[in-house]
């Protein structure tokens, strides 16, 4: 079998949701390929793969989250193969949640999933969040992004809050910032000095690795 | 040089295209919605008659003589008296009734201004009374609407855990078990609201507003009570509209007369809608904020001719701030509303807005 062949089925094994799969897919690719390229040429795509098929309604968040435990379990067992450091989480850490007077939860918990599905270390800290929880929060994790969703047109104005919060708290330099939520745009986001914008949660994960793993 | 036409893009932006420029994007809208939606393409004078839509020079397009449509409304009069709509200081009575003789609706609704189920359910016997008052000095018929949003259901505002905190912790089955448990709670306080609005409040009917706004669960207990509301009231007038076109699968295993729930597209939703015994469906096609007016209403046209070509029952299909092809704009723009509306009447056969 060739290395493509490999990670095809590496990445199939990782659709299929099926801890057990994963294990066996692994298993037998290690014989062939370096640790590091099985997580990143053979499971990673897998894991892009089922987000895109959740993003067309062809798979569910138990399967996102199912494909997300399998492919944990994946890189576990490669552990013992890697070099100190090798193949832990180092795609970026990202405070995720909802502006203060907004109780949207939903969508917002979606794409913190999605996220920490696709390796980034997650910190959702829920939603109606006042702006100093973000700071602290932010501080307190050593966040390299904060993720903000509003989903009304009354409480949009909060992301522009936190944003200047962050900057009169010296931390903007050290964060890059998304927002989301139905009634933000491009145009908002460019507005209020956002980094990014992101309109459902797979661009969500698109966008934090531009941003945090170029 | 190409003539260029006054459009937008799908966040509101003013932006000119030549012909070639908006077909090129209402065939790549069309495709998009064949390739997610497994729908029909338009056919090419339907794909010319859009063309023809976006690029009038008119600032406001209408249709024609005879091919008027129906309008309901869903949200009560929250639109008028809130400060996020108009602002118009008035109550709920007089806002229903400005909707009857000045915006000339034909299908009223009374809602609260929470417009959820489940923040009314003690509240119940003053809306009851509040119907009752309306239904003295209105004639169009008059719903009683609200959303299921079952999201209030779970952690902090509800009983049940919440299944994103557990989905998150990898406790799937538990986040499932939440999910039905929450849903059995919502399907229950809706028919028991409606119910007494039915006897209480003298109510011609009910909406169900944004189905599905918190998932297949949401769906699935709509259905449900729909259903039971249908055995009991016969001749209810009950409207259904979706919260986004799709069910997103938070659950991903709830089946509502043998078919999983998660994932269906507005011509298959509409199949369920109609079985558990609504009268009017309303289908949603979300704009996509980063593509062009044109692309976005070839896509929702596309969604929604064929949902309207699978149903029995009247398609009252949703436009306004970010749905229709209708760009996501707080006051979307009148040139992108008529434009959007006459597409969705005369080549997505919608029978109401």
């Amino acid at each position: 079998m060739d290395k493509e062949q490999i990670f095809a089925e590496l990445a199939d094994s990782i659709v299929s949701c099926k801890k057990e799969n994963v294990l066996d897919a692994v298993e037998k690719a290690k014989v062939e390929l370096e640790p590091s390229e099985i997580i990143e040429m053979g499971l990673a795509p897998g894991m892009s793969k089922v987000g895109t098929l959740f993003e067309k309604g062809k798979l569910f968040l138990p399967h996102v989250m199912m494909a997300a435990d399998a492919m944990n379990a994946g890189v576990d067992s490669l552990k013992d193969l890697m070099p100190d450091n090798d193949g832990e989480s180092s795609m970026g850490v990202i405070v995720n949640g909802t502006v203060e007077g907004d109780v949207h939860d939903i969508g917002k918990s979606i794409v913190s999933t999605m996220l920490q599905s696709a390796g980034f270390e997650v910190y959702d800290v829920g939603r109606d969040v006042p702006i100093q929880v973000f700071i602290d929060k932010v501080r307190e994790v050593g966040a390299t992004m904060v993720g903000l969703s509003a989903l009304m047109t009354t409480t949009l104005m909060g992301q522009k809050d936190v944003i200047l919060k962050l900057e009169e708290e010296g931390l903007r330099e050290s964060v890059k910032v998304m927002v989301g939520g139905s009634p933000a745009t491009q145009v908002w986001a460019d507005k209020i000095g956002a980094d990014c914008y992101a309109e459902n949660a797979s661009e969500a994960v698109k966008k934090a690795k531009e941003l945090l793993c170029a | 040089m190409a003539t260029e036409y006054i459009t937008r893009m799908g966040d509101g932006r003013k932006v000119t295209m030549t012909k070639e420029e908006i077909r090129a994007d209402i065939e790549t809208g069309i495709g998009e919605a064949v390739d997610a939606a497994e729908v029909p393409e338009l056919s090419g004078d339907e794909i010319d008659h859009l063309l023809e839509i976006v690029a009038s020079k008119e600032k406001l397009v209408t249709v024609e003589h005879g091919k008027e449509v129906v309008l309901s409304l869903d949200g009560g009069s929250i639109s008028i008296e809130s400060e996020h709509g108009s602002g118009i200081p008035c109550g709920r009575i007089n806002g229903v009734v400005m909707e009857e003789r000045a915006y000339c609706l034909d299908v009223l609704e009374l809602a609260h201004m929470d417009y959820s189920y489940k923040p009314v359910k003690p509240l119940t016997a003053v809306e009851c009374q509040t119907m009752r008052q309306l239904q003295e000095i209105t004639t169009t018929p008059l719903l009683y609407g609200a959303m299921p949003n079952m999201g209030l259901y779970y952690t902090p505002d509800g009983p049940y855990e919440n299944p994103g905190d557990l989905m998150k912790a990898f406790k799937i089955q538990e986040a499932q078990d939440s999910i039905e448990k929450s849903a059995e709670h919502l399907t229950r306080d809706m028919i028991w609201i409606l119910q007494k609005m039915m006897k209480n409040g003298g109510a011609d009917g009910a909406n169900f507003d944004t189905m599905a706004a918190a998932g297949d669960g949401d769906f699935y207990s709509a259905l449900n009570a729909i259903e039971a509301l249908r055995k009991e009231y016969p001749e209810m007038y009950i409207e259904a509209g979706m919260a986004s076109e799709t069910v997103l699968g938070i659950h991903g295993e709830l089946k509502y007369d043998g078919v999983n729930v998660a994932g269906l597209w507005p011509h298959k939703q509409v199949e369920l809608v109609e079985k558990a015994g609504a009268n009017v469906f309303g289908p949603v096609c979300n704009t996509n904020t980063t593509y062009s007016f044109a692309w976005n209403l070839a896509r929702a046209v596309t969604v929604v001719k064929a949902c309207s070509e699978n149903a029995t029952i009247p398609i009252h299909v949703n436009m306004g701030n970010g749905v229709g092809g209708i760009p996501m704009f707080e006051v979307p723009s009148t040139d992108t509303i008529s434009r959007a509306d006459k597409a969705m009447i005369e080549i997505a056969n919608v029978d109401g807005i």
